[in-house]
């Protein structure tokens, strides 16, 4: 026999080339890039006004948020509910559901403002956990028990309002909903920073520092990398699950609160299109659809730069059906980088 | 002890300079490998060593290596698996791919469906050939059966039958056996001794050493992604082959001591599950009556499908749902487990069957793998502290010897021994007072199996009671105290490993009393396997 060489625990090679790590952490990032990007297009493409570029002004820019906020909203609760490996179509039907119940409480049943938004959010809540518990506990499909809440959540919410929208008007008398619900609507801090803004952002943080710090995510991203994994790790897999669906729902409820308060009405068909604008944040920020990887921070991400570029199209007076095409375009742009994703 | 290579026969396959790096880590420097038409050539190694690798390339899935690959002395390069099909080259591959969802018949002609004439899947012909196939294996599986029902044990019969319908001129088996009782062993040799015969060159990889000194005739030991050694298989003795594989002399596998049994942790009384849905294949626990004590080890042995994983999964509480009758006992208590948390509170631990599908998110680091079980133990008020946790997983790293660049890698790059002692640090980590372990070793080295053998010799004298189902008789026979033969789900026999050896064990498992030959074997399999799946006596 040959002798042998020694060292037998000698590992294999280390180093990974900077050029690598670069790499991958500009993937890391990804989603902000995209987001950079799309920022720079912007402000480029922006008309311009008496020497000021429109698009960078303060006040538009606070309206992309705006904008994006409850999208933005319900995305965070979706990426919650894709990370466990699931979807949630029923975000805008809950969302509509949400506005006009918000709507026909105070306006119709003279309630005040924080028990309607009260009964509304524990509405959205419930709601979500039902559809997390046909999903988890009695093992439907995700997809068809949240297709079927979409149905359910736009059904109640037409019959409540008797099928048209429920028109706020502010005031102390009979019928009037209690003026502090338009704040919603509004802007603080001199007119410039909208109140809607202001929630996405504190919602945002704290899903960020929840999904970052918290041993209830573990299980979320356990379950969605490997559920079988999970539970027999002692996982709870259908508590959270629930939870996850009962968050998606609360979220979604309260984007619906901010819709009525923006738009001084509650329409039943609100909201409609906003489960697949929701998905797509999510998808753009780096959320892998079959669950276990994927963060707030992209999701957020994502939700802005679809505002960045519905803002800009708008601005340039885009032609609406060039400016799906265009918004398309992107999603699957951003969907074919996570594939170049290197391994590591 | 170089072996006189006869220049007469070109070699079938002639691998030079073959170098692979992962990231700036290298698997292959720099590997000379040859193949003659009809020898089985092993290729050993720690977990890691590149023996994988070295396969894949030839098989064409890794195709961004450097060095030469010639097949009949002439120089290839392929650019897919199916390229490399077309050259006549299979793969038995390690980690177990099959497409649950779909039959065993389908899985088996993936891709190369036979069709009618009018264009459609010739689905009789698919079946019966795929019956055929499943024949020279020993195992009567329905071809129609997914495949995601099926024990891993089955599983990795049907990747054989799959391979071997390709009719390969090149057959590379990794790790076929790491799931098989010797019952299956035995067929599975019958028919490499039939390709051989036939001019199959077959390369064999396996970390259980005494199945290479039956059946082959070379061998060839990495070490870090480099050839170390070359041995005639044949005059080889373990001891050799583990020296070459771990560079140090291997001194003693088992750890036997064995001190003096403690108190009685887990009792179970004529066990009897009556599964609320009669899933096909599975056995369910059918009369099992057996105790563990603290600080003892106790082994669970029987031919595939004689329901070691069922009673392991019962106790665990990730069995069927359905009717008991019996009684299980832990520390004297009775318990009804119904779900795995419920288990892990109790003061159990499972380390279970395949570590892909039930044991590790393998795209998550090491550090989440490691420490699932328990972050929220060790979260702060619903907070994951992060030194905490990475403090353990370091520590378990350490003292299992995990191979790893950091523990932020994504599980599924690690060898796949290493991903095992992942799975087993997790267990440890919530320090059970009984360890469950379905095939612990399965795909392990012999040095990290001899680790993993001083930890259960530890953690027994911790006074860890420890149920071990393992398919490897040797392993038994080291690592028991005892051993609880199991067939058709009940326990029919209990051995002493003092006294009895391997081959009272497998005597036992099928039920004869001399150790049978391998028609027997192959009888009793096939009786078995059509007996109906899955019904309990009530
Ligand atoms: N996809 C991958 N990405 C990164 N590194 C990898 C990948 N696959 C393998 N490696 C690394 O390459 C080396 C060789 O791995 P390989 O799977 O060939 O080992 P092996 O000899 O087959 O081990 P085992 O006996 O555990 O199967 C290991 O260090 C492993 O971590
Ligand atoms: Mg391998």
């Amino acid at each position: 026999m040959t002798d042998l060489q020694t060292e037998p625990n000698e590992r294999l090679e280390t180093k990974t080339s900077t050029a690598t790590s670069i790499v991958s952490m500009l993937f890391r990032f990804q989603s902000l890039f995209g987001l950079v990007a799309v920022f720079i297009v912007a402000v480029l493409l922006s008309p311009v006004r008496d020497g000021a570029n429109i698009f960078v002004s303060s006040d538009n820019l606070f309206n992309v948020v705006r904008a994006v906020s409850e999208i933005g909203i319900i995305a965070v609760g979706m990426t919650f509910v894709i990370l466990i490996g699931g979807i949630d179509l029923s975000v805008g039907a809950v969302l509509g559901l949400a506005a006009v119940g918000s709507a026909v409480l105070m306006v119709n049943d003279d309630f005040g403002m924080w028990p309607a938004i009260l009964i509304v959010l524990a509405a959205g809540l419930v709601f979500g956990l039902l559809q997390g518990i046909a999903s988890a506990v009695f093992g439907i499909q995700a997809f068809i028990v949240t297709l079927a809440g979409l149905q359910i959540a736009r059904g109640i919410a037409r019959i409540w309002s008797g099928g048209q929208g429920v028109a706020i008007a502010y005031g102390d008398g009979p019928g009037e909903a209690p003026v502090s619900f338009s704040l919603l609507g509004e802007r603080t801090f001199n007119g410039l920073v909208p109140i809607p803004a202001i929630i996405f952002v504190v919602i945002a943080v704290l899903a960020i520092l929840f999904l970052r710090t918290s041993a209830f995510a573990r299980h979320v991203f356990a379950i969605g990398g490997n559920e079988k994994a999970a539970r027999l790790s002692g996982v709870p897999v259908t508590r959270v699950k629930v939870i996850v669906f009962g968050l998606c729902g609360l979220l979604s409820a309260l984007a619906g609160v901010i819709h009525a308060g923006q738009l001084n009405q509650g329409g039943p068909n609100d909201g409609s299109g906003y489960e697949l604008d929701a998905i797509a944040a999510v998808v753009i920020g780096g959320t892998s659809l079959s669950g276990g990887r994927g963060s707030v921070v992209g999701t957020v991400a994502g939700a802005l730069l679809l505002g960045v570029l519905n803002n800009i199209l708008a601005l340039r007076n885009v032609d609406p059906n060039v400016q799906l095409l265009v918004k398309g375009l992107v999603i699957v742009a951003a969907a074919g980088l996570q594939r170049l994703r290197p391994a590591s | 002890m170089d072996i006189a290579v006869d220049d007469a026969v070109a070699a079938l396959v002639e691998m030079t300079g073959v170098r692979k790096s992962y990231g700036g880590a290298l698997a292959c420097r720099d590997i000379d490998f040859t193949l003659r038409a009809g020898e089985v050539h092993a290729l050993l190694g720690e977990n890691g060593a590149g023996k994988s690798t070295l396969m894949k390339i030839l098989a064409g899935e890794i195709t961004d290596h450097e060095g030469m690959v010639a097949i009949d002395g002439t120089p290839v390069r392929f650019t897919s698996p199916v390229d490399a099909q077309h050259a006549g080259i299979a793969m038995i591959h390690q980690e177990l791919d099959l497409v649950p969802g779909l039959s065993v018949a389908e899985n088996i002609f993936l891709g190369r469906e036979p069709r009618t004439r009018l264009g459609t899947v010739d689905v009789r012909r698919m079946y019966r050939e795929t019956r055929e196939l499943l024949a020279a294996t020993g195992v009567a599986l329905d071809p129609r059966r997914p495949v995601g029902e099926l024990r891993t044990g089955e599983q990795q019969l049907v990747t054989i039958a799959k391979a071997l319908g390709l009719d390969a001129r090149v057959l590379i088996m990794d790790e076929p056996s790491s799931a098989l009782s010797q019952a299956e062993v035995e067929q599975l040799f019958v028919v490499v001794e039939e390709l051989r015969k036939a001019g199959t060159g077959i390369v064999y990889i396996s970390h259980r050493m005494e199945e290479i000194g039956r059946i082959a005739d070379r061998a060839t030991v990495l070490r870090n992604g480099q050839v170390v050694a070359e041995f005639d298989a044949r005059a080889m003795t373990a001891a050799q082959a583990a020296e070459a594989m771990v560079g140090r002399s291997v001194q003693t596998l088992f750890h036997t001591e064995g001190g003096e049994p403690g108190e009685i942790v887990l009792e179970i009384d004529d066990l009897v599950v009556h599964a609320g849905r009669v899933r096909p294949g599975r056995r369910e626990p059918n009369g099992i009556t057996l105790t563990v004590r603290a600080g003892e080890i106790v082994g669970l042995t029987g031919l595939l499908g004689a329901g070691r994983t069922e009673l392991l999964e019962t106790l665990f509480g990730a069995g069927s749902r359905g009717r008991w009758s019996g009684r299980i006992l832990l520390d004297g208590k009775p318990i009804h487990p119904r779900k795995p948390r419920t288990a892990l509170k109790l003061g159990m631990a499972m380390v279970p069957e395949d570590r892909r599908i039930a044991g590790l998110a393998l795209e998550h680091s090491v550090h989440a793998n490691t420490v699932l079980s328990i972050v929220d133990r060790l979260a702060v008020a619903g907070v994951a502290v992060r030194a905490k946790e990475t403090g353990a997983v370091r520590e378990m790293v350490e003292r299992l010897k995990i191979k790893l660049r950091s523990i932020r890698d994504a599980v599924g790059t690690l060898s796949g021994g290493n991903q095992q002692k992942v799975v087993f640090g997790r267990a440890l980590l919530t320090e059970p007072k009984l360890l469950l372990l379905d095939e612990p070793t399965r795909g392990v080295d012999i040095g990290a199996k001899a680790e993993i053998y001083q930890l259960l010799g530890t953690a027994a004298e911790q006074g860890i009671a420890v149920l071990l189902a393992s398919s490897e008789l040797a392993e038994l026979v080291g690592v028991c105290d005892r051993v609880i033969v199991l067939r058709d789900g009940r326990s029919v026999a209990e051995l002493d490993t003092r006294q009895a050896g391997e081959a009272d064990l497998l005597a036992a498992s099928m039920g004869v009393a001399e150790p049978g030959t391998d028609s027997t074997i192959a009888a009793d399999m096939v009786e078995l396997a059509e007996s109906p799946a899955g019904e309990g006596t009530s």
